[in-house]
């Protein structure tokens, strides 16, 4: 049993009392992340150093204590959900962009630095930090590191391990290593790239050394109106096949178009059955000929208006609207669940369809806002949740559109994690054997498996060398767990 | 020597469970272009992995390319011609994609397209025990469970054997030309201000070449700011790049990566002097930071370099001839080694061939 009085002692006289909490309201608060998922935890600390993180790290060894790693508490899988008597360290207040290097391109930062602070920080000199997701005012480096973080711009830019050239981290034993290099290439296994997306289940990344990305010469943003879904769907292949990445191509359903006209006023077509947002960028001369590739994909299936952002302001009215869909959601329900999953961009009017079918039969009302260019959907299920009965529906839909979604070739998550809510969910797509290596990756880590346990892995996954030892195969290791004990 | 040549990924599985239950150290082998990167200490028999090579799934609108480890660079480039698309890591022809995958190899148009391993999406391989492990999937974003595939790429078979990857590509560029102008470090530096959207420039002791792409507009832009500042001296459209690399004749050559703004230092008088005949056989992607250096030997030059290279923070590991990856231990020893233990449990693949003597 850990000595929770203890550990709060020694940390308190490490970091000072202020930066311990363990009164219940605190307790309460830092019991959930964004997500719907509530757990609970026994202490929070607020490091403000790398050495106050390696004091975290080595109290809880001593006291047996489970850690979990937390940065803005924006996650929408429970992966900052603690649960049982956990120390949840969160990494807010060390939030200093530590240098800024333009003639090597790149930039180290403190976890807590928000996404949009450390893009505001660039821009003067020329540059961008490009993974942009729509909480990008609140949500930090650390947790966009441990989420694998995507946004809008992600189609042409890639995701958040194309621009993390370093992290560094504490392990569970309280060691600091860093993995990468500020060179192109690091000596040894690339620890750095398992670890981005890890969920905070290997480590605590104290520091981040982040690419940058020159902002490019010139951009278009085209806001594109459709008569049907599918259409609009249709036009998304057609500009991929066509030989053209944009910098972005994001849709919204009619639902959305609605609920965020009326809160932006960004002049969206709200009679239109789905708009896309398409962005391209580079020289002039390449946006022009991308825009015109854009049009002409557009046109062949069937786009009603096309209008073109004339200004920068007009152009940040766009994404106003599209950035704020969540928010303006409430419109519609007290309450909403954000889903994240990805599948083959051919199949997106197929999914769709099917995703307002799954809705209809839970008698849920779903709106549809998402990364079209890459196959990554966020159906939004609004509801009120003190109606008997209703989230139990949106569970039930939850599921079926996650098995939609697997069923069409896609994945669990494209960028929001698999945290507590879609840890049962991984033997959809993964074998035993699969998820057996999976743990033999983090056992690798954190041989005591304290690192945010029981998130990412279901319960029965277990590293495959070990069941051998004890002369099993791993497919027999996984069938002894009991039915039914993931749950 | 003993050979292994499987057909399927069946029987990689079934060699490695009998090579671990016979403690048979095995080398991985490919299409052998970059066999000389890391240096085994012995095996005792080859797995070729030439017969996996079959292409699993194309389409084009999916930017997505399944194919089998052992199908030839060559042929996934005329496979994705018809796409009108390309996988832009340029390795040569013969090599397997497991193999470039295996290796890490370093795309001279990196600038533009990044390192090998933000290509790689969904991989099957085969542990060292024998076990079939996929991670990954199909789709262009995915945090679902841990990257395996982040771990072989660039493990140079030393934790399994990559058997099949889903692979993105992207558009093939309409415009493609490659363009020559007299001068060294300094004007490829000048070039990398003046045409910043340049895929890639590589300087050279005597001359610096660019790659421009993209829309044919674009790159005639690109085309007339070259001229403007250096006087471009040869065109040369849609041919390889680079035309030559001039390097890749001396008997030894080391892969040098440090950050990009100490290429300079790295070859730098009064360094080069320590290097024998081939002082003048190098070339530099500058904005990414790889220096490839011909050298005569792995004798002192190599040290010579990489004490100069380890100083800039960065290493030099060999990818032509003898002298292995460096002496580098890489951070996080104990996560590699039991990373190592318990997907080779016995040691079964390439003992010693990777950094820290793994």
């Amino acid at each position: 049993m850990a000595d929770i009085d203890a550990a709060r002692l020694e940390l308190e006289e490490a970091l000072g009392t202020t930066e311990v909490l363990s009164d219940p309201l605190a307790l309460t608060l830092y019991a959930r992340d964004a997500s719907m998922v509530e757990g609970g935890c026994a202490l929070v600390a607020f490091p403000h150093t790398v050495e106050d993180v390696v004091v975290c790290m080595r109290v809880a060894a001593r006291h047996a204590l489970p850690v979990v790693p937390r940065g803005s508490g924006t996650g929408l899988a429970g992966g900052a959900t603690p649960i049982g008597d956990a120390l949840v360290v969160v990494t807010s207040k060390m939030n200093r962009i530590i240098e800024v290097r333009p003639e090597d391109r790149l930039a180290w930062v403190e976890p807590g630095v928000l996404n949009l602070d450390l893009a505001n920080a660039l821009a003067p000199l020329g540059f961008t930090y490009a993974p942009d997701p729509s909480s990008q005012q609140t949500c930090s480096i650390g947790g966009n590191v441990n989420t694998n973080a995507g946004g809008p711009h992600c189609l042409a830019y890639g995701v958040t391990s194309s621009h993390v050239l370093a992290v560094d981290v504490v392990l569970a034993d309280g060691t600091m290593e860093r993995f990468g290099s500020e060179a192109p290439e690091a000596p040894g296994y690339d620890l750095r790239g398992i670890l981005i997306g890890s969920e905070g289940t290997l480590g605590i990344v104290v520091g981040a050394c982040v690419r940058l990305t020159p902002r490019p010469p010139d951009v278009r943003t085209m806001l594109l109106d459709f008569r049907t879904v599918k259409d609009c769907a249709a036009t998304v292949s057609a500009i991929i096949a066509g030989g053209v990445v944009p910098a972005a191509v994001e849709m919204m359903d009619q639902g959305i178009v609605v609920a965020a006209e009326s809160f932006a006023h960004a002049g969206y077509p709200t009679d239109a059955a789905a708009v896309l947002i398409v962005e391209v960028d580079g020289l002039p001369e390449a946006v022009n000929a991308q825009a015109r590739a854009v049009e002409s994909a557009a046109r062949d299936n069937g786009v009603r208006t096309i209008r073109v952002a004339a200004d920068e302001t007009e152009r940040a009215l766009v994404w106003k609207g599209r950035k704020s869909a969540f928010g303006a959601v409430a419109q519609i329900a007290p309450h909403y669940h954000l889903h994240d999953c990805v599948v083959p961009r051919t199949k997106l009017v197929e999914v769709l369809a099917g995703v307002y079918e799954i809705a209809g039969r839970h008698d849920l009302i779903v709106t549809n806002v998402f990364h079209a260019g890459d196959g990554n959907l966020h159906p939004l299920l609004s509801f009120d949740r003190r109606i008997p009965g209703t989230l139990e529906r949106v569970l039930s839909a939850s599921e079926q559109i996650v098995r939609l979604c697997v069923e069409s070739g896609g994945s669990l998550t494209g960028e929001h994690g698999i945290g507590l809510e879609k840890r049962d969910f991984m033997p959809l797509v993964f074998s035993d054997v699969d998820l057996g290596a999976q743990a033999c990756v983090r056992a690798a880590f954190d041989p005591e498996g304290r690192m945010n346990p029981q998130k990412v892995l279901p319960a029965g996954a277990r590293c495959g060398d070990f069941a051998m030892a004890r002369g099993m195969d791993a497919t027999q290791a996984a069938q002894s767990i009991p039915e039914g004990s993931w749950i | 020597m003993d050979l292994i040549h499987p057909v399927d990924k069946v029987g990689v599985a079934e060699a490695l469970r009998q090579a671990t239950a016979d403690r048979k150290r095995l080398l991985v082998v490919g299409g052998r272009t970059h066999i000389d990167k890391g240096e085994p200490w012995a095996v005792d028999a080859e797995l070729w992995t030439t017969q996996l090579d079959g292409l699993v799934a194309y389409e084009p609108a999916e930017m997505i390319a399944v194919v089998g480890a052992g199908l030839r660079d060559g042929e996934l480039d005329r496979i994705l011609s018809d796409g009108d698309q390309e996988w832009p890591y340029d390795a040569p022809a013969t090599a397997t994609v497991g193999g470039v995958i295996a290796a890490a190899a370093t795309s001279p148009r990196r600038m533009r397209v990044g390192p090998i391993r933000d290509s790689v999406i969904e991989m099957e391989m085969v542990t060292g025990d024998g076990r079939l492990v996929r991670s990954g999937a199909r789709t262009v974003k995915s945090v679902t469970g841990y990257d395996l595939h982040k771990l072989m790429t660039g493990s140079l078979g030393t934790l399994g054997v990559i058997v099949q990857v889903a692979l993105k590509v992207r558009p093939r560029p309409q415009a493609r030309r490659s363009v020559k102008a007299a001068g060294g470090l300094e004007m490829g530096r000048r070039l990398l201000e003046t045409v910043p959207s340049a895929a890639a420039v590589l300087a050279m002791p005597e001359v610096v070449e660019l790659r421009l792409e993209g829309w044919p507009e674009e790159v005639e832009r690109q085309l007339e700011a070259t001229d403007r500042a250096a006087g471009v001296t040869v065109v040369t459209e849609d041919g390889a790049f680079p035309s030559e690399r001039p390097w890749e004749a001396s008997p030894v050559v080391a892969e040098a990566a440090v950050p990009p703004s100490r290429l300079a230092e790295l070859l730098s008088p009064p360094f080069p002097d320590l290097l024998g005949p081939h002082l003048g056989s190098w070339g530099a992607l500058l904005g990414v930071g790889i220096g490839w250096v011909g050298l005569s030997s792995s004798d002192g030059e190599l040290g010579a370099l990489r004490a100069r290279a380890n100083a800039l923070g960065g290493i030099a590991p060999v990818i032509k001839g003898p002298g292995g990856l460096g002496t580098d231990v890489p951070p996080g020893l104990d996560v590699h080694r039991r990373l190592k233990a318990s997907l080779d449990p016995a040691g079964v693949l390439a003992p010693g061939r990777f950094w820290g003597g793994i």
